[in-house]
């Protein structure tokens, strides 16, 4: 509890370095003062934040049994061929495909849908249109949690796609409301103008949403795309209950998961946390590779 | 341009979008509204058995308790996420040096799978050999092993668990939403001769204001529907002290298996709970929506 | 909707049969089938003449300790057998019954399933399982003949699997700890456990190790693997089933918990024990830190395998409640191993297979690795005995039977685990948590049967020392 309870103090600490008296000098101490209380306070909850990785990534390294019994925070020998292992038995190269698949194209297919929706509400009135806006805020705000996995799963029987994956990447799609409303708040940034110009070049409405506006979308696209990413990347029920019927279709959340246990044999957490550290890694790439551009288009995302 | 090639483009850029919705989001629910008043098990006939399974809801003691620690979790989890995620978005916000480096720290636990991460939270926090006790009994601030799982802190853990996994994202959007407050605001303040806090009071605070409010709301929510880290460290016990109303649901669809005899799959009774969880939920964003009103206005 | 929804599916499958996964190869290939799984069961008996059409056999199983083995028998099957079946191996986790469920419900059914006691007569209540009866030789059915049981493997006078091999469940004990806290033998009666763990605990404390643990994560495991086996050799059926009444009575299980309950607060107990795993517990067993837990004949294998171990530990049988033994230990899903599915559509193959793996040989060699106890007489008389350390505790051996099943029924509210763990750690009222459990099994039990889903008869003669033992 110690180590908790010192974060939950630090903050008003670290509120009261702002209160400095107006005087040059003492407002010179405090502000070096209060930078050190800033660095302090940053690496302890950074420190914090690492632990449960290193943890991982050391645990990655343990023998099973080193690592179920404790007491040691260092490998006694360091068990490389954990990765070997995790990559082998759990036919991890799949679900990584499948997990890959599923983000990517939930990803582009809910950017397309809720794109395109939100060109229409944005630039266009049509009868119903608040009854439409209303729609997609209510399945942000209606959650009745797994029950509605059963009518999902039975709807992508009745179609066929209850073998595929493609299940899965449609109901993933379908929850494209928070999307929707990130990128109606970038066009309000897009002026009218720019399509209306298009539009009387001989551009028609439809066109001028692939030439002009997406292109100009990009940031929003990026932020709420990164985000539709992750989301599908991290999801565990809903490939869970999809994919239990064949283990060729789990994806990396699922397998991992699973390799946790065996009907009579023991669990392997060690070839599970060596899994986790791969499997963090696309995610990371991805995040370096935004970085930059992502911070300026969170921006935007959120002041829509 | 004619009245039907303007329905036709809106239909067709629209269709997708709704048809979706259609299927996958309103259906799922009509079809919740119709199984709440039967009872089927997920095979053979569905029985109609009226408002049974209401009146069993009403007496079902284990759903109350979820409910009840439904709303601790989800509060504790709030208390430690937005603050923490606010200050370490208005410390990594300035020009600090470092600043991408230790974004993509708080980044990370955002990166990697709850359900996997949360069996390393389980190896840290178990009380007979977790790495937290071993380290507290050796720097000698704890004389014997601390059940941080046990009945009594349980919620603690999966809390501080839960926490951990969202303040990154909840940083990330607390930055977004303070770069968009203009830059000349704070200047003009400087000039005016205004400290660190009052600039934080007088401008950071008030403008942040409707980006705060929407922010909030979706860790309201996320907190709310959360379970899979609990369903993965502690399976809602022990004795259900950690139980929230959403993995209860789930455990009635799902019945975690471990012991061999299927239990029957609850799908009724499953409605009528997700009905009143999602009733709960939206009666609180509602309530949250109204109370926070002011925040919007002061932009 | 049952029937629509098969409609719907068959044409949905057979309509899209291309977009679903083609790495299943001809699993579910033929798109004129679709109709064909209709009448499936009736055309059944009509075997396809052989004429070099490949058939595909689906096999699932959670078993996994097994699988190295299965898959060779299934790659030697595959390779040598006459009529071009080829069976596929699905190894499921956790989640095997839920999968089958979704399977079922969705057109993708396994041609075969591992049955286990506990869900096969669940499954036969869903429709899923095809009766063998027309299939089984009569050489079979005198080799099983003793072990051909209702409400175990025949249900309505229909065969729907044949016994292999069983678990027993045994105290498993660290005999360095008894040592230690100068016991000498295993504990008969449950106050001696009581005591026995109190002293390993004293005598052990300082090194972190205490008298007893289960994997209390999920409490209906932990009990179902340890009170189950102390009431069927006191004389109780292990469940909280009364067979002489055909009602749940949970008194005498309250009575077991009073004493776990005695452990938990003598602190004799791992502490973090209430949020344990059963592999957590097992690496604690073999770091030492455990004196005795109950569990199934898996345990050998798992230090074998998973947690080698350097202690001496041993299995041996359970404490009962007064230290008599008025029952027999229950030797656990014994009767069913391999069953076929009713939606197979090449039912004919899949016994092919299924009387494959039913061989002697294979039989011989399940139990002589280790992977389970045989329970067929004339193959328990003439194999070996695993060559895995410590299975010698496990063997099948005069105090051990076969139980009659105990219906499975799901109750309102909390069940039988949660509600007596929770009385273990925070008190209350015994007598009123067994009456509360008592009611709500028995009205849940009481809808099953008016539904005509499970079977309930009273059996009055019932004698639980009377049970037949296998040597």
């Amino acid at each position: 509890m110690t180590q908790q309870t010192a974060i939950l103090k630090k903050p008003s600490g670290a509120a009261q370095k702002q209160g400095a008296p107006a005087s040059v000098g003492a407002a010179r101490f405090f502000t070096i003062a209060g930078r050190a209380i800033m660095w302090i306070f940053l690496l302890v909850v950074g420190a914090l934040t690492l632990f449960p990785i290193l943890m991982t990534i050391v645990g990655s390294l343990m023998t099973n049994s080193e690592l179920m019994s404790g007491g040691n925070i260092l490998p006694k020998t360091w068990q490389f061929h954990n990765y070997a292992d995790a990559w082998q038995q759990s036919n991890f190269a799949r679900y990584t495909w499948n997990s890959l698949f599923i983000s990517i194209v939930s990803m582009v297919g809910t950017l397309l849908v809720a794109a395109a929706a939100a060109y229409v509400v944005d630039r266009r009135s049509f009868p119903g249109k608040s009854l439409y806006v209303g729609l997609q805020a209510s399945t942000m705000f209606i959650s009745m949690g797994a029950i509605v996995l059963r009518p999902q799963f039975d709807l992508m029987v009745a179609v066929g796609l209850n073998s595929s994956l493609w299940g899965v990447i449609l109901i993933l799609m379908s929850a494209h409301a928070s999307t929707f409303f990130i990128l109606l708040g970038f066009f309000k940034s897009i002026p009218r103008e720019l399509d209306e110009a298009a539009m009387i070049d001989g551009s028609g409405f439809i066109r001028s949403f692939y030439r002009i506006i997406l292109p100009l979308l990009a940031p929003g696209l990026g932020v709420s795309g990164l985000f539709a990413f992750r989301h599908a990347w991290n999801e565990y029920i809903l490939p869970l209950v999809f994919t239990m019927t064949d283990p060729k279709l789990q994806t990396l959340t699922v397998g991992l998961a699973n390799l946790r246990y065996g009907s009579s044999a023991a669990m392997q957490t060690n070839l599970m946390m060596a899994g986790a550290c791969l499997s963090i890694l696309p995610m990371l790439i991805v995040y370096a590779l935004a970085n930059k551009s992502f911070m300026q288009a969170t921006a935007g995302s959120v002041k829509g | 341009m004619t009245r039907w090639t303007r329905l036709w483009e809106n239909s067709l850029l629209l269709f997708p979008s709704i048809a979706l919705t259609l299927a996958l989001g309103i259906y799922p629910l009509l079809w919740v509204l119709r199984y709440m008043f039967y009872d089927y098990p997920g095979y053979g006939q569905e029985m109609f058995v009226g408002l049974d399974n209401f009146r069993r809801l009403l007496r079902d003691s284990a759903f109350w308790a979820s409910v009840r620690n439904t709303f601790v979790f989800a509060g504790g989890k709030l208390l430690i996420t937005i603050p923490l995620s606010l200050i370490l978005a208005v410390m990594l916000n300035g020009k600090l040096r470092g600043r991408h480096f230790m974004r993509a720290v708080f980044f990370m636990p955002t990166v990697i799978s709850t359900a996997v991460i949360s069996v390393v939270f389980y190896l840290i926090f178990n009380s007979y050999n977790g790495m937290v006790n071993q380290l507290l009994m050796k720097l000698g601030l704890l004389g014997g092993p601390f059940e941080w799982l046990g009945p009594d802190h349980a919620m603690m853990t999966v809390v501080i668990a839960a926490a951990w996994g969202a303040v990154g994202n909840y940083m990330l959007l607390f930055i977004a939403g303070l770069q968009s407050i203009p830059q000349d605001l704070y200047e003009s303040a400087s000039i005016d001769g205004a400290g660190p806090a009052q600039r934080f009071w007088r401008i950071t605070v008030p403008m942040l204001g409707p980006v705060m409010q929407i922010i909030i709301m979706l860790a309201i929510i996320a907190s709310f529907k959360g379970y899979e880290s609990i369903m993965v460290m502690t399976e809602g016990g022990p004795i259900g002290r950690t139980d929230v109303m959403y993995l209860y649901l789930y455990k009635l669809l799902f019945p975690l298996a471990t012991s061999g005899t299927p239990a029957d799959q609850q799908f009724g009774y499953g409605s009528a709970v997700g009905f009143a969880t999602a009733l709960i939920v939206g009666a609180i964003t509602l309530l949250y929506y109204w109370l926070s009103r002011k925040m919007n206005k002061v932009y | 909707m049952g029937l629509a929804l098969t409609a719907v599916l068959a044409v949905g499958t057979a309509a899209c049969g291309n977009s679903s996964n083609n790495n299943n190869g001809a699993s579910q290939s033929a798109p004129a089938s679709g109709s064909a799984s209709a009448s499936a069961p009736a055309s059944a008996p009509a075997s396809k003449a052989a004429t070099g059409e490949k058939k595909v056999i689906s096999y699932w199983t959670d078993d996994r300790h097994d699988q190295e083995y299965i898959k060779s028998l299934i790659d030697r099957f595959n390779a040598d057998n006459a009529d071009n079946i080829e069976v596929e191996l699905t190894v499921l986790s956790e989640n095997f019954n839920q999968s089958v469920d979704i399977a079922f419900s969705s057109n993708k059914a396994p041609d075969l399933l591992r049955l286990k006691s506990a869900n096969t007569g669940t499954f036969v209540k869903k429709g899923y399982l095809a009766p063998i009866d027309a299939y089984v030789t009569d050489e079979m059915k005198t080799k099983f003949s003793s072990l051909l049981l209702d409400g175990v493997n025949r249900f309505d006078g229909k065969l729907y699997s044949l016994p292999n091999s069983g678990q027993t469940l045994r105290l498993v004990y660290n005999k360095d700890l008894f040592d230690k806290a100068g016991i000498a033998k295993p504990p008969e009666s449950l106050q001696e456990m009581v005591d026995d763990a109190k002293k390993i605990t004293e005598a052990g404390k300082s090194e972190g190790a205490y008298g007893f643990a289960l994997n209390f994560k999920n409490p209906k495991s932990a009990f179902d693997r340890s009170i189950r086996e102390i009431l069927s050799l006191s004389g109780y059926q292990g469940l909280g089933y009364d067979l002489k009444t055909a009602q749940f009575d949970f008194g005498p299980y309250g009575q077991v918990i009073d004493y776990f309950k005695q452990m938990w607060e003598d602190g004799s107990i791992l502490p973090g024990a209430e949020t344990l795993d059963i592999d957590p517990m097992r690496a604690q067993f073999a770091a030492g830190k455990i004196g005795m837990y109950l569990s199934f004949s898996t345990e050998p294998g798992v230090y074998k395998d998973q947690f080698p171990t350097t202690i001496n530990w041993g299995g041996a049988l359970a404490p009962t409640i007064d230290g008599k033994r008025k029952g027999t230990s229950e030797i656990v899903s014994a009767g069913t191993w391999l069953g076929i599915s009713d939606k197979s559509k090449n039912k004919d193959a899949a016994w092919k297979f299924m009387a494959y793996l039913y061989r002697d040989e294979v039989l011989t060699a399940y139990h002589e690795q280790g992977f389970g106890i045989s329970v067929v007489p004339s193959i328990a008389e003439k194999a070996k005995n695993p060559d895995v350390p410590g299975m010698e505790g496990f063997l099948v051996g005069d105090s051990d039977s076969i139980w009659p099943v105990s219906p499975t029924v799901t109750p309102e509210g909390a069940n039988y685990g949660d509600a007596f763990f929770k009385y273990m750690l925070s008190g209350g009222d015994l007598a009123k948590v067994t009456a509360d459990l008592n009611a709500r099994y028995n009205d849940a039990l009481a809808k099953a049967v008016e539904k005509g889903e499970v079977k309930a008869e009273a059996d009055p003669s019932f004698d639980p020392s009377k049970l037949k033992t296998n040597s």
